[in-house]
Parts: C-alpha cells; sequence; structure tokens
C-alpha cells in the first residue's frame, strides 16, 4: 500500500501541474475571444447540470486552429523559431563541447571549481545578464568601442537588434544547461579506453571521434534538448537583443495575449508550441529507451 | 615409521590415488605442451650473441618527488613468457606502461628490436596491451571490439572479417559475436580483451594484471589459455602481476620487482630455490629466514653460527662470503623435515616445541617454536591416511635439513 503511495506522487504531480494547466489552456484555445472579463465565450456554468455541459462543449470549436494554420504569420514564426533555436542549438554545442571536454579531463582536485564557474553565472537575475548584453553589443557598446580601438574596425558592427544579438543572447544564456549533461557523460569515460584506442593504433584525434564521441552522444542529445526546448519558446532574449526582422513565436504569443487580449488564439499558439516541441523530447525518451534496451 | 617419503607405507594404488587427487593442477601446468619449460633448454638470454627484443636501458620514471621505477635495466627475449611480479606500487605496471607508451620515461632508452622507441606514441609502436580493467569499448559489439585495431591499420574489410574470426575461435568467443561487452560474463570480457589484442598480431603483448578480476578456478584456465595461445602464435608476452603463483606458472622468466628496483631476474625454478635476497624469499612461496654469522667457510661449506639459539648451520654454497659477516640462512618449508626422535646423523637439526598444525588434505603445515621464540615452518605431505604418531600441537620435535637445501642470503 506505501509502495502505490509513492508510485503515485509523480503522477499525482503531473496532474496537478501539467495536465490540469494544460487542460485549461487547451479549453480556452477552443474557445472564441469576446470584449469580457475572462475575455473568451463561452465560459462553463456548473450548475446548468448535464445539459449545462452539453450546450458549452456544442460551442467549442477549432477555428482558432485553423486560423492559425491560415496565417503564415504564425507559420513563419514557428519556423523561424525552431531554426533560431537549432542554430543557437548548434552553436551552443560547438562551444560547450570542448570547454565540457577540458573540465571531465581536468585534474580532480580543479573539476568542483570549474563546475562552480560555469553554474556561477545563475546566481545573478537572468534579466540584469540579458540586459548587460545591450551595453556589450550596441552601436556605442564595449564591444564596438574595444574593436575600433584596436584599430579592427572603423566602422561599428551593427549587432544589437539582429538575430546574431539574439544568438549571442541564447548561446550565453544556455550555455550552461549544454556544458553539464555533457560534462557528466564525457567524466563517466574510462581514460583506459582512450588509451586502448590508441593502443591499437588509433591516434588521438580518431580516437576520439571513435570511442569518446559515441560514448557521450547521450550527453549530446540531452544537452541539445536542454538548450533547444526553452529557446523555441524564448521571449526575453528577442525581446531584448532581436530587431523588428526577429520573428519567434514567444513574441509572437506575448503580443496576441497581451496586446491583443485575444486569449483563445494565444492559447492555440501554446498548444501547438507544445505539440512541436514534445515530438522531439518523444525522439529523446525513444532514443534513451533504445540506448538502455542496448546496453542491457 | 614417520619418513615422509610418499610411497613408503602406501600400497602404488593408494599412492596414485592420493597424488592424483592433490596435484593434478601444478603437474598439469608444469608439464603441459610447453615447449620451453625451465628444462627444456629454452633460454635465449643464455645466449650472448643473441639481442633482445625488448631493452631498457637505464630506464627512471618520477612523478614528481615519487621514483616509480629506479634505473631499471632489463632484458626480454622472443617468445619469453616475462612475468613482471611486485606488490603494488613497486613500479611494474609503470614499466609495462611505459613499453606501451603511455608513460615517458624521466630518464633511460627503450629499446625494442633494434630501434629507440622512447618517443613513439603508442600507436606507432609494435606492441598491444591487454587492460586490466579490460577497457572493452562498451558501444561496440564482441566483433568490432576485436576488429577495432584491424579497422586503424586500414585493413580490407574481408581480411579484417578472417581475423576476427580466427581471433574469436581462439578464445572460443565465435557465438557471442554479436553481443556488447556489458551482456558477457567477467571471464567472456577477459577473453574479448585478449583476443583484440592478439588481433592485431602484435610482436610484443602487454598483459597488465589480465587475470586479476576472476575467480581463481577461472584464473587457473585462463592461465592455461594464455600459455597455449602464447605458445601457438610465438608472441613474446610480458604480463604485469602481483601474484606468484600466477607467474610461476606462466612465465619463463620473472623479475622480481621492490620499490622501483629489479631484485632478481631469474627462471620460476632458480627464483624459488635460488633467491638473490631476503625480500625476493619472502615473496616467492614461503620461506624460513635463519639470521647468523659465518663462522667458516670451506670447500664449499659455509658454516653459519646461529644468533638467535644454539647451533651452526652447514651450507653448501658459492656465495662469497667472509668470516664474521652476518648473513641470512633462507630454508624452504617443504625441505625441513620434521620428526620426534633427535635424528641420528643430520648435517643441521633444531629443535623446538609444536605450536599449530595446519591441516590441508594433501599436505600439513606445522609451524614450531623454535629458541628466541622464533617461529619456523615444516611442511609434509600425508602420504598416508593415517600416522601412528601424528605430530600435533605441544610435540616436542626436530626439524632437520641437509647442507645442499638451504640458500645463504647476504642481504
Amino acid at each position: 500500500m506505501r509502495r502505490w503511495y509513492v508510485i503515485a506522487a509523480p503522477y499525482i504531480w503531473l496532474l496537478l501541474f501539467f495536465l490540469i494547466p494544460f487542460f485549461i489552456v487547451f479549453k480556452i484555445s477552443l474557445s472564441d475571444s469576446t470584449r469580457a472579463i475572462p475575455p473568451y465565450i463561452p465560459t462553463l456554468d456548473i450548475t446548468g447540470g448535464w445539459d449545462a455541459i452539453k450546450t458549452y462543449v456544442s460551442q467549442l470549436d477549432f477555428e482558432n486552429y485553423a486560423f492559425i494554420f491560415s496565417d503564415p504569420l504564425y507559420i513563419n514564426a514557428y519556423w523561424s523559431s525552431i531554426k533560431i533555436a537549432g542554430i543557437s542549438t548548434i552553436l551552443t554545442l560547438l562551444i560547450g563541447y570542448p570547454i565540457a571536454y577540458g573540465m571531465a579531463r581536468a585534474p580532480h582536485e580543479w573539476r568542483a571549481t570549474l563546475m562552480m564557474l560555469v553554474i556561477l553565472p545563475f546566481w545573478t537575475s537572468f534579466l540584469i545578464r540579458v540586459y548587460a548584453w545591450i551595453g556589450i553589443l550596441k552601436k556605442e557598446g564595449l564591444l564596438n568601442l574595444f574593436l575600433m580601438n584596436m584599430g579592427v574596425i572603423s566602422e561599428p558592427l551593427t549587432i544589437m537588434n539582429t538575430n546574431i544579438a539574439v544568438y549571442i543572447g541564447i548561446v550565453y544564456s544556455y550555455l550552461p544547461f549544454m556544458i553539464l549533461p555533457l560534462y557528466s557523460s564525457l567524466e563517466k569515460i574510462s581514460p583506459s579506453l582512450i588509451e586502448a584506442a590508441e593502443d591499437l593504433g588509433s591516434p588521438p584525434w580518431r580516437a576520439f571521434w571513435q570511442i569518446t564521441f559515441p560514448l557521450s552522444l547521450a550527453g549530446v542529445f540531452a544537452g541539445c534538448l536542454l538548450v533547444f526546448i526553452p529557446a523555441v519558446g524564448e521571449f526575453v532574449i528577442p525581446d531584448l537583443l532581436g530587431g523588428s526582422e526577429t520573428l519567434m513565436i514567444g513574441k509572437t504569443l506575448w503580443s496576441e495575449f497581451f496586446n491583443n487580449s485575444d486569449w483563445p488564439v494565444a492559447s492555440a499558439v501554446a498548444v501547438v508550441l507544445l505539440l512541436v516541441l514534445i515530438i522531439p523530447i518523444m525522439f529523446f525518451q525513444r532514443m534513451q529507451a533504445n540506448e538502455r534496451e542496448a546496453a542491457r | 615409521m614417520q619418513g615422509p617419503a610418499p610411497s613408503s607405507n602406501a600400497t602404488d594404488a593408494h599412492f596414485n590415488l592420493t597424488s592424483g587427487g592433490a596435484t593434478p593442477p601444478q603437474s598439469q601446468t608444469r608439464s603441459g605442451p610447453r615447449t620451453f619449460a625451465p628444462q627444456s633448454g629454452f633460454a635465449p638470454w643464455k645466449n650472448p650473441i643473441k639481442p633482445p627484443i625488448v631493452r631498457f636501458e637505464n630506464v627512471t620514471k618520477r612523478f614528481g618527488d615519487f621514483v616509480a621505477v629506479n634505473n631499471c635495466t632489463l632484458d626480454i627475449y622472443e617468445r619469453e613468457f616475462f612475468a613482471l611480479l611486485g606488490p603494488s606500487g613497486c613500479g611494474k605496471s609503470t614499466l609495462l606502461r611505459m613499453l606501451a607508451g603511455f608513460e615517458r620515461p624521466t630518464e633511460g632508452r627503450i629499446i625494442v628490436e633494434g630501434q629507440d622507441i622512447t618517443d613513439l606514441p603508442p600507436y606507432e609502436r609494435p606492441v598491444n596491451m591487454m587492460f586490466q580493467s579490460y577497457a572493452l569499448f562498451p558501444h561496440m559489439t564482441v566483433e568490432s571490439n576485436i576488429g577495432f585495431g584491424l579497422r586503424q591499420e586500414g585493413m580490407a574489410k574481408s581480411e579484417i572479417d578472417i581475423r576476427v574470426d580466427q581471433a574469436m575461435a581462439m578464445v572460443e568467443l565465435m557465438p557471442f559475436a554479436k553481443r556488447k561487452p556489458n551482456q558477457l560474463s567477467g571471464g567472456q570480457q577477459q577473453r574479448v580483451a585478449l583476443a583484440r589484442a592478439i588481433a592485431k598480431k602484435p610482436r610484443i603483448m602487454l598483459l597488465d594484471e589480465p587475470l586479476g578480476a576472476l575467480d581463481k578456478r577461472l584464473r587457473g584456465q585462463a592461465q592455461f589459455e594464455l600459455m597455449r595461445i602464447q605458445e601457438s602464435t610465438g608472441t613474446t608476452f610480458i604480463i604485469v602481476t602481483h601474484d606468484q603463483e600466477e607467474a610461476m606458472t606462466v612465465s619463463s622468466r620473472i623479475a622480481v620487482m621492490d620499490k622501483g628496483i629489479i631484485a632478481q631476474v631469474a627462471t620460476p625454478g632458480d627464483i624459488y630455490e635460488y633467491p638473490g635476497s631476503r625480500y625476493v624469499a619472502n615473496f616467492i612461496g614461503d620461506v624460513n629466514i635463519l639470521e647468523g654469522k659465518v663462522s667458516a667457510v670451506s670447500d664449499g661449506v659455509i658454516d653459519i653460527a646461529w644468533a638467535d639459539g644454539p647451533g651452526t648451520f652447514k651450507t653448501r654454497s658459492a656465495e662469497n662470503v667472509t668470516v664474521g659477516q652476518q648473513v641470512w640462512l633462507a630454508l624452504r618449508p617443504e625441505k625441513m623435515r620434521i620428526t620426534h626422535d633427535k635424528p641420528e646423523q643430520s648435517e643441521n637439526a633444531i629443535s623446538g616445541k609444536v605450536d599449530d598444525v595446519g591441516y590441508l588434505g594433501s599436505i600439513s603445515h606445522y609451524h614450531v617454536r623454535v629458541a628466541n621464540g622464533q617461529r619456523v615452518t615444516a611442511l609434509r605431505a600425508n602420504s598416508a591416511q593415517s600416522f601412528e604418531r601424528a605430530i600435533t600441537w605441544e610435540d616436542q620435535v626436530w626439524l632437520q635439513w641437509p647442507a645442499d637445501t638451504g640458500v645463504v642470503l647476504t642481504k
């Protein structure tokens, strides 16, 4: 009996904090926008009994979804979000892998300190760190001043309010989420495996691709998902660092919700976003399951 | 009546029964299909013209202040099964890792087949190593683990398949070709590690505690398998082990190491019968050490006045000693005869009281407290099922040994 409680705990958690909120958002997405409080109809009156529920359900429709898919604005926003998140994820991987590798190969007594340095930025507010990048990237910012004083450039670079600024912001903000899973999978690889590969005639670079990299794949996938999923729905970074051409679904959702007060369309955008993100998560879980299967 | 001669009071059938039950592993490994058991005449180290396949030349390795290997010079010859033996931390693994190329000597040179390989990276050396942890690649099947080394050479796929199959057949891994390492038992993993290294057909095969993770029974089989493969491939094997029985069983010669120094290099028989120091005598098998001073040297016989009790021991020895020098007499327990009665005529005898008896079935150990409280161990084969006057606790006994069984040690 006690075991049943333990097993049930995570399911109750999921029900309370994931399924019920999702169901509420989903319900709103099937409603119609109106000028009222709350700004959507129909609203359910439980006191009306079975008939009231029936009338309520009959008034729900998938109109908002049809609208989203008919307007290229939304499709473009999804597509652009996935593209920006994808490119950022690859950049984060390229920067994070050598760092994680270096940490995993560092002497034991250094590793805790290095780990500390990776986590350190989290101790400052995320918002403040993104604002700080404005100071660095703007036309008369630190980066341009530095490059011009060094004589590398004569005209200030326009980085602020472009997609490049968004990439920089995402890579910077999510780098620890890439490094930590990579580090944990790289650290588990026994150095004797690399020695064995070299002993069998494989130079270090080939040994890396044949042994180290394949054995770190679980960390690569985990890190990529941890960066990609929040990056797709990212709102703060494109809003503060991006320009007018930066189209991301988080921004679209925000403006539907707060500027247009169109809760039903905003909810539909959120539900579709969730579906878009669930696909890579399920893909990842199947990968892991296959891996466990193979490991058995 | 109490003679230790095995057949003195037993019928032939009885004798066969006891010896057959008690000693097969030893007789099997000692006189098995070995072409160069110590008595067979394989002794390239005695040939002054024969160049060694491996030469460590004044090799020293320091890790910070710690000297792991201290000025070692060692020659190993082709087709040898050479053992580096010593307790943990004695430098034996470091010596092997320097040969594999994982560590660079701080001083000295390593020469393989006349070529100085001190500065060659591991992937360019004609040696392959079997790791203590096996170091099997967990994401590859047995097959592709074994083929890994061959793929690095850019060998044709068909050729690789043939070589992999040969290697798998050699260690009977065929049914497990498609499995991943973690789907194998410890013994199977050990064989994959062996096959992976041997598939490269190295000139020299290095084995770092290759059987350390196996249980005792499996280890015996694996030792035999190693010897069979070493012989059938004609490869030079260098094994690192802390297990003296393993070293004695498999190797043609043993280097006993102590704190980074090679204490002695000799065949298993020589190292057991003629240890060069108390350290070696103690490390290989059981030994009784009696301390004393040389009282006379004449005609190849050294007289030692026992320091701890009354008596002078005569030992036939060519050891160069002077009268008055402090020496130690090493005596193997099985060469000491234990009796109740004082021997009529024996070159050496001491008396004592039985402190402890260890009955092991085939043999018994007798721990005898002699003068000054020192404990001396004697060993006797239980050649009869019962003795009329069995030696037991608290018995007053005599230990005797002939002059040609002890070894006089000066260090």
